[in-house]
């Protein structure tokens, strides 16, 4: 897993500035501010659309994408809210409409390789084992795992920006989590009794 | 989930403990009941081991392209914020009027066409206060500087001379100070003054006033107006009086007055009552003028012409009666032109005021039970008619080209729903 656990200002070293201090100090014009921001969530930011995109260059360039729109709303930046949350919700927008665009094209020139050619899904079988277990899961529990497990978003920031209640929150990412288990048949050393009543108790 | 006798907690608690979003009472009574509880303990060990094996999942290192193209960009903004703050009038205009545009794309009902402008104003203010701030700088020290070679000449008077600057025109502003200066206007002239070779080279100018002023009894101020008429040797070209019931008496006049005592004029109706609007024009007719004197100069001579031909020469009657009717002729053009030449010397000679006064009016509550009653019968009749009008359109609508319609959805519908399933496959894929 990435070291995506950024937390905001409560988690922070002491003398460490929070994301949302480095967002205001860059909203005033510091550079620096932005460099240190960049360089804490550039790499989960990356990891966040390259786990949900095929081609690698095209999450490259979302990822871009994503950081133009933070400093092209630096301006009028308030920090009522996580800065993690805040990136995390404009990189979803920004996902929402690759996808959009991305599924029209390929009414009409069908789908491009990376999303047919499992070669071009990675080097690792178990990379590629999990893309595919992941993406059979239903859409949005898909997405909720994915941000609890990858992203380690607590279930009220998932909430938030799926606009969700947290209790189905909850039950969705609990289903995706059985699903998932039994799509990848997890290699925990359980008898078959013990599976036997998880499956029960669940 | 279920809860039983056997696991009291659910098992998304259990689920919500490993993820560490329980309370610290629920995560106490949790990690109790996992103590004695093997099939739960072995959730979380299924949970953990899920967790674990996404850890594979990892993902290479971001490029180094990407890191420099998100700095070039950030140092760019940045620097950008430190040097472009927009001026602070500017920004503000165009900020309220696309906050207005915005606010008018939501009511239909006041027209598309304002919110176009409000946006395209708004635009257009901002641009201005982002990109031409020095500019805006130098214009107001050019401008400063043309209005004061403008006024050098003539010195106006302190008050008059920010009206002049602000607002008018300079043909207008050359015509108010004429009195005080050598190469007078010809609107200076006075009364019957006429328009001679003298003044050939200045303006001639036809002045224009409007007033709308708020009066506390009509009659008092009819009466006053009257006896302002008479001071300043004015009169009134057209005067109408209107009293409506439940509304204010009002009095719409077109006053003609000496251009040189207009301004005299417009501050002795300003004490009729209080001033709500007041505009000012002067339009320069020096041109028409020229063209007016030249055409009877050329209709002149050419009168003289043939009056020396019917005296030299002799012929047929025919002939003498041709020439007499070219002179009648020439002689009706002449007049003709005089007459338009004494009409354009008296818009300049008399200025016009078109001035209306109106009565400060209460409204008086005038509301009877019949009126009501016969408001109601009409609205319910109207609106009948309206619903029924409606319906029947709708009906002849579907009537003319329902049957169109129908066969153009259904020659669409094959191609959209392809592309619509299409699509959804595609989203499920990507």
């Amino acid at each position: 897993m990435d070291s995506t656990s950024r937390r905001s200002s409560a988690a922070e070293p002491a003398g460490e500035c929070s994301d949302e201090e480095l967002m205001v100090a860059f909203s005033r014009g510091s550079q620096d501010a932005f460099d240190e921001l960049f360089l804490r969530y550039k790499q989960p930011l990356f990891g966040f659309f390259r786990r949900r995109v095929a081609d690698e260059a095209q999450a490259e360039e979302l990822t871009q994408e994503s950081f133009l729109a933070v400093i092209r709303a630096s301006s009028r930046y308030q920090p009522s809210a996580l800065f993690r949350t805040y990136l995390y919700a404009i990189g979803l927008k920004i996902l929402s409409a690759h996808r959009r665009k991305a599924a029209f094209r390929a009414c009409f020139t069908g789908l491009p390789d990376a999303y047919r050619e499992p070669a071009a899904l990675g080097n690792l079988e178990t990379e590629y084992v999990l893309r595919q277990a992941v993406g059979i899961l239903d859409q949005l529990e898909r997405e909720i795992l994915l941000l609890r497990e990858f992203e380690q978003l607590s279930y009220a920031e998932i909430g938030e920006l799926l606009h969700l209640p947290v209790n189905t929150v909850r039950s969705r990412l609990f289903r995706a989590r059985l699903a998932l288990h039994n799509l990848l048949a997890a290699p925990a050393p359980t008898s078959s009794a013990e599976q036997a009543r998880i499956e029960e108790r669940a | 989930m279920k809860t039983t006798s056997e696991h009291p907690v659910a098992p998304e608690e259990i689920m919500a403990f490993f993820d560490g979003e329980l309370s610290a009472a629920d995560a106490q009574a949790v990690a109790a009941h996992l103590d004695g509880c093997s099939a739960c303990a072995s959730l979380v060990s299924q949970f953990r081991g899920l967790s674990q094996s996404l850890t594979r999942w990892s993902v290479a290192p971001v490029s180094q392209k990407l890191e420099n193209a998100v700095n070039d960009f950030a140092a760019k903004a940045s620097a950008k914020s430190k040097t472009r703050k927009p001026s602070e009038p500017f920004r503000r205009i165009g900020g309220v009027a696309i906050d207005f545009s915005i606010w008018n794309w939501k009511l239909w009902a006041f027209g598309g066409m304002s919110a176009v402008a409000g946006v395209l104003v708004g635009i257009i203010f901002l641009l201005i206060s982002y990109e031409h701030r020095p500019a805006q700088q130098n214009m107001a020290m050019m401008m400063s500087q043309n209005r004061g070679e403008e006024t050098a000449g003539y010195a106006p008077p302190e008050p008059l001379k920010d009206r002049m600057n602000n607002s008018l025109s300079a043909p207008y502003a050359m015509a108010t100070q004429a009195p005080s200066s050598g190469g007078a206007p010809m609107m200076n002239a006075g009364v019957g003054g006429s328009i001679g070779s003298d003044a050939e080279s200045a303006p001639i100018i036809a002045r224009t006033a409007s007033l709308t002023i708020i009066v506390k009894d009509l009659t008092a101020a009819r009466t006053l107006l009257d006896a302002m008429l008479a001071k300043h040797q004015g009169y009134s070209a057209q005067l109408t009086v209107r009293s409506a019931v439940s509304a204010p008496r009002s009095l719409t006049a077109s006053l003609r007055i000496p251009a040189s005592d207009l301004s005299n004029a417009i501050s002795d109706l300003k004490t009729l009552g209080r001033v709500e609007r007041e505009s000012q024009s002067a339009e320069d007719v020096s041109q028409q003028h020229t063209d007016l004197a030249e055409r009877i100069k050329t209709a002149r001579a050419t009168e003289e012409r043939f009056r020396s031909i019917l005296q030299q020469r002799t012929g047929k009657i025919t002939d003498v009666l041709e020439v007499e009717e070219s002179i009648a002729r020439v002689r009706g053009e002449i007049e003709s032109m005089e007459a338009e030449q004494k009409g354009l010397e008296h818009r300049v000679d008399f200025a016009t005021i078109d001035l209306q006064l109106r009565e400060e009016y209460k409204e008086e509550i005038a509301f009877t039970f019949a009126d009501f009653s016969m408001s109601f019968h009409n609205a319910f009749v109207a609106g009948y008619r309206n619903v029924a009008e409606t319906v029947t359109g709708i009906f002849l609508f579907l009537v003319e080209y329902g049957l169109s319609i129908t066969i153009g959805l259904a020659i669409l519908f094959s191609p959209t729903f392809f592309i619509w399933r299409r699509y959804r496959k595609a989203r499920s894929r990507i």
